[in-house]
């Protein structure tokens, strides 16, 4: 494993992990676990869920990676895709009834920051952030907690004590909001 | 932002969200897995989103992590999955109970009929034909997850599609087989590169009928060397009539 090895990108890592090359996979750990163990964290509510989370998605990276086509998006896209897949199906009872047998609902964990903070520490110059402040404030609220939360819309409807209709009927309009000003 | 009708593009951004659920949800995944604008327009939120991704809390993973994903890599063949199901076929293939239903274990069983239920919903969004389908296979995975659907139709026209992104390594390939009787053994009916929507060719064979088994393997490439599946298992499932 010389230095020499170390590949500079996630794209020419997972070119290298398509290739069999396992130090590439080790780089891609050490470069990206901690924040994939956030977003999974921050899905799933529990240390150990999301740590074998991770786990399960380096095997998938390891496995898939000549799958990645770098025209569609960059490599950490590809990764987080992943991972918030994993995190989604885990939190909805999808896969490994062992770990869904512990979860039980945390509702608002209240060491999550709240979607104003979350939106606060995105890039002024983000596209999606620029087109998500004008939106309205509650409708700003609910994509971002979908998103980062994993939330259905059924827990959305219970947490911003709005009926399920309306609330699918907020996504929808947002995400046609954000699509017409994403451009 | 993009070339896709505005309905599959919400759809598109509703599944990057997470909040699809039901047949919305299996529609997305089965566009997914088929479609290349729907692909390109989830990468395209994809993108966009992965701003709110960066914005989660960076968690040092326990030290033994890493090892347990290392032990799990070095025992893992690459993008053909799990090696167990592969060892397992071959056995049966010697053993000539191929076909035994000792092959499912009842986890998977329950599965694939969850699956069966999902996807019985996908086939009729799927096929375009006049005719339904006269027999339908779903094939699963080692861990019971729905990755294609065989579609028989009355004249004997048999599709095969994917309902998830497979590509064969570098020097290899995926081939299809399907096992009519179990003297026969399995036969190839078709080679892929990588999964994409195809009619699968039973010119020397039965009509497909009920209990007849559809599986992907990985092989060389060129195909089997042997004409038999040699390669890890990719799925898997039984041809039932459909309603």
């Amino acid at each position: 494993m010389a230095d020499a090895m170390v590949p500079m990108t996630i794209e020419q890592a997972l070119v290298a992990c398509a290739a069999g090359d396992r130090a590439a996979l080790k780089w891609i750990y050490q470069t990206e676990a901690p924040k994939m163990l956030g977003v999974a964290m921050r899905i799933v509510k529990r240390r150990s869920i999301a740590e074998d989370i991770v786990q399960d998605c380096f095997l998938r990276i390891w496995q898939a990676a000549a799958s990645f086509d770098g025209a569609l998006g960059n490599g950490r896209s590809w990764i987080y895709a992943i991972v918030r897949n994993r995190s989604l199906n885990v939190l909805r009872g999808e896969v490994r009834s062992d770990l869904v047998n512990d979860m039980t609902p945390l509702v608002g964990a209240s060491d999550d920051p709240s979607p104003e903070d979350v939106l606060l520490q995105v890039s002024e110059n983000a596209a999606l952030r620029r087109c998500l402040e004008r939106l309205d404030a509650a409708r700003r609220r609910i994509i971002v907690m979908a998103y980062t939360e994993g939330l259905s819309h059924g827990e959305l409807a219970a947490r911003c004590n709005v009926p399920l209709g309306t609330i699918k009927s907020w996504i929808r309009r947002s995400l046609g909001a954000l699509r017409e000003c994403l451009g | 932002m993009s070339d896709l009708p505005d309905d599959l593009d919400m759809l598109a951004a509703e599944y990057v969200l997470g909040t699809l659920e039901g047949a919305d949800l299996d529609r997305a995944r089965a566009l997914e897995s088929s479609a290349d604008d729907f692909r390109r327009a989830v990468a395209r939120w994809r993108t966009h989103f992965l701003v709110l991704d960066d914005t989660a809390a960076a968690l040092a993973p326990p030290p033994a992590l890493w090892d347990k994903i290392e032990a799990q890599v070095a025992a893992a063949p690459q993008s053909a999955q799990r090696s167990k199901p592969a060892e397992i076929l071959a056995g049966l293939s010697r053993s000539g109970i191929w076909g035994s239903l000792k092959f499912w274990r009842p986890a998977a069983l329950a599965a694939g009929f969850a699956s069966l239920m999902l996807a019985l919903g996908l086939v009729l969004q799927l096929q375009r034909g006049p005719e339904p389908p006269i027999h339908v296979a779903v094939l699963t995975t080692g861990q019971g997850k729905p990755a294609a659907v065989v579609n028989v139709y009355a004249d004997g026209t048999t599709e095969f599609v994917p309902l998830e992104a497979i590509q064969a390594p570098e020097g290899q390939v995926i081939e299809i087989w399907t096992l009519q009787n179990p003297q026969q053994g399995p036969t190839s009916i078709g080679k892929l590169s990588s999964a994409r929507r195809i009619r699968l060719n039973l010119e020397n064979l039965r009509k497909p009928e009920a209990n007849h088994l559809f599986e992907l393997t990985l092989e060389p490439f060129g195909g089997s060397p042997t004409g038999k599946p040699t390669g890890p298992v990719l799925m898997k499932g039984l041809a039932i009539k459909s309603i």
